[in-house]
């Protein structure tokens, strides 16, 4: 299993490594704007093949990419009513913090729980390869709490309903 | 082959131009600003700042002979500086354009400079003696998306440029009255303004980047498929060839002789191609640079042989 995780997040590293070649450029539809080209979609030619990088069939990446900005979005693994529930309210938690983030988008995009855009203004600001480290990393961190999470809370339930039968 | 110098101006440098005795260099610091840097004794020592943009500065050329320094930027403007006395003074130019200008380089002869921008056109400018001021041509209908770069071949007649709908095209830009009809030039003095000579459809995707050999008888452009064009006999029947690479793609390539061509892009490393005699063009070596991850998508710097 951890060694699916890996080919994952290594499958993702490299797409983003040839996806992040983004740069500054000028809106071509409204004058003396400069916007992201992957939110906005309205010039074709701007916009490469999105990337859609499945691990199985409920956890997902897309990577959408344009000329000066990037879209990743995830979705993971939900199994049951509980995971779902705790799924949203950690990630809700975090895109509500999406300004500390800078990276993260408020909403994550339709039909995945969690999206980051990243523009060529990141890129200019900080390292490509210290982006790439962090979403991989915060992909690898964000597994894990969702399952001890899990795991604290069956066991609660466990515990309790041993105190109550016996 | 290592760096000769290496030296930090700014966080991001945006476009630079070199004067022409290579003693002083101008460069977009990632703002609206133009800052103009004096190499003396070994130290780099800032000598001017120009201020007249209102958005970044996209496109900067300093023409060799007649010491002026054009510039555009995404505000749509572009002036042209000339040193007087101790202080550069710009005169504006009406581009007529309606969306950010995102290239510029002078002619060969000096007398025109070219525009290339996101409004899918490409202005060429000239200077009116009449009425003192730069007049601008548009060459419209062409292009399907932003120009992103611009080439003079050495004649001072024909232009290349690349664009983001991933073709390369040559355009002629006589202007009657600036430019004369050579008998011997053949075929690219017969050509009206605007006309188009020639249209590359060898990217899949963007390209950037276009340059001329010295001769004027090979281009050079690259795609964003990390392939890099070869065209050789530029006319009625051209002889392609790609090169395709394994790094990142490049955003700017320049002839250092006929045979020669450096390209940089977003790998750190500028990569050297060459031709062997045959004519088939073929990566020679990567220069390292260092681990530096500075070298964005920067243009290709005049390297003083």
């Amino acid at each position: 299993m951890a060694n699916s995780l890996r080919l994952y997040l290594t499958c993702i590293r490299n797409t983003l490594e040839a996806a992040m070649c983004l740069q500054n450029f000028p809106c071509q539809e409204v004058e003396r704007h400069n916007k992201p080209e992957v939110e906005l979609k309205t010039s074709p030619e701007l916009l490469l093949k999105p990337i859609l990088i499945c691990r199985n069939e409920a956890e997902k990446c897309l990577i959408e990419t344009s000329i000066n900005s990037l879209r990743i979005s995830l979705k993971v693994k939900q199994a049951d009513e509980l995971e779902n529930i705790l799924t949203k309210k950690f990630l809700r938690f975090l895109s509500m913090r999406a300004e500390a983030f800078q990276v993260l988008r408020r909403k994550p995009v339709q039909g995945y729980d969690l999206s980051f855009l990243i523009t060529n203004y990141h890129c200019e600001e900080m390292q490509k390869h210290k982006l790439i480290d962090f979403i991989v990393q915060f992909m690898e961190a964000s597994f894990h709490p969702l399952h001890l999470v899990l795991w604290s809370v069956v066991n609660y339930f466990k515990y309790y309903a041993f105190l109550w039968t016996y | 082959m290592a760096a000769v110098a290496v030296h930090q101006f700014a966080p991001c440098i945006t476009c630079h131009a070199w004067s022409p005795d290579r003693s002083m260099v101008a460069f977009c610091p990632n703002n609206s600003e133009v800052h103009i840097y004096k190499l003396s004794e070994d130290k780099w020592e800032q000598a001017h700042i120009l201020q007249k943009h209102d958005q970044i500065v996209s496109g900067i050329d300093w023409s060799s002979r007649a010491n002026r320094i054009v510039t555009v930027s995404h505000d749509r403007n572009s002036y042209v500086w000339n040193y007087e006395g101790s202080e550069w003074v710009p005169t504006l130019v009406i581009l007529r354009l309606n969306r950010a200008a995102l290239c510029v380089q002078w002619s060969p002869q000096e007398n025109k400079f070219a525009v290339g921008s996101g409004a899918k056109t490409v202005c060429i400018c000239y200077y009116e003696q009449e009425n003192n001021w730069w007049v601008s041509k548009l060459i419209r209908k062409r292009h399907n998306s932003s120009v992103t770069s611009v080439a003079w071949h050495p004649n001072n007649i024909l232009l290349a440029t690349t664009s983001t709908d991933g073709k390369c095209r040559v355009f002629s830009t006589f202007i009657k009255g600036v430019d004369t009809r050579d008998s011997k030039a053949g075929s690219s003095s017969d050509s009206k303004f605007g006309e188009q000579i020639l249209q590359l459809d060898l990217s899949f995707s963007w390209a950037f980047g276009v340059n001329w050999s010295p001769s004027g008888n090979t281009l050079a452009y690259v795609g964003h498929s990390s392939t890099i064009y070869f065209v050789d006999d530029v006319g009625p029947s051209p002889l392609a060839q790609n090169v395709a690479f394994r790094d990142l793609p490049l955003r700017d390539v320049l002839f250092i002789s006929e045979k020669v061509v450096i390209g940089v892009g977003f790998d750190c490393n500028p990569m050297v191609f060459a031709a062997d005699e045959s004519g088939m063009w073929y990566e020679l070596c990567q220069i390292p640079w260092g681990e530096e991850d500075v070298i964005n998508w920067s243009q290709v710097w005049f390297a003083v042989f």
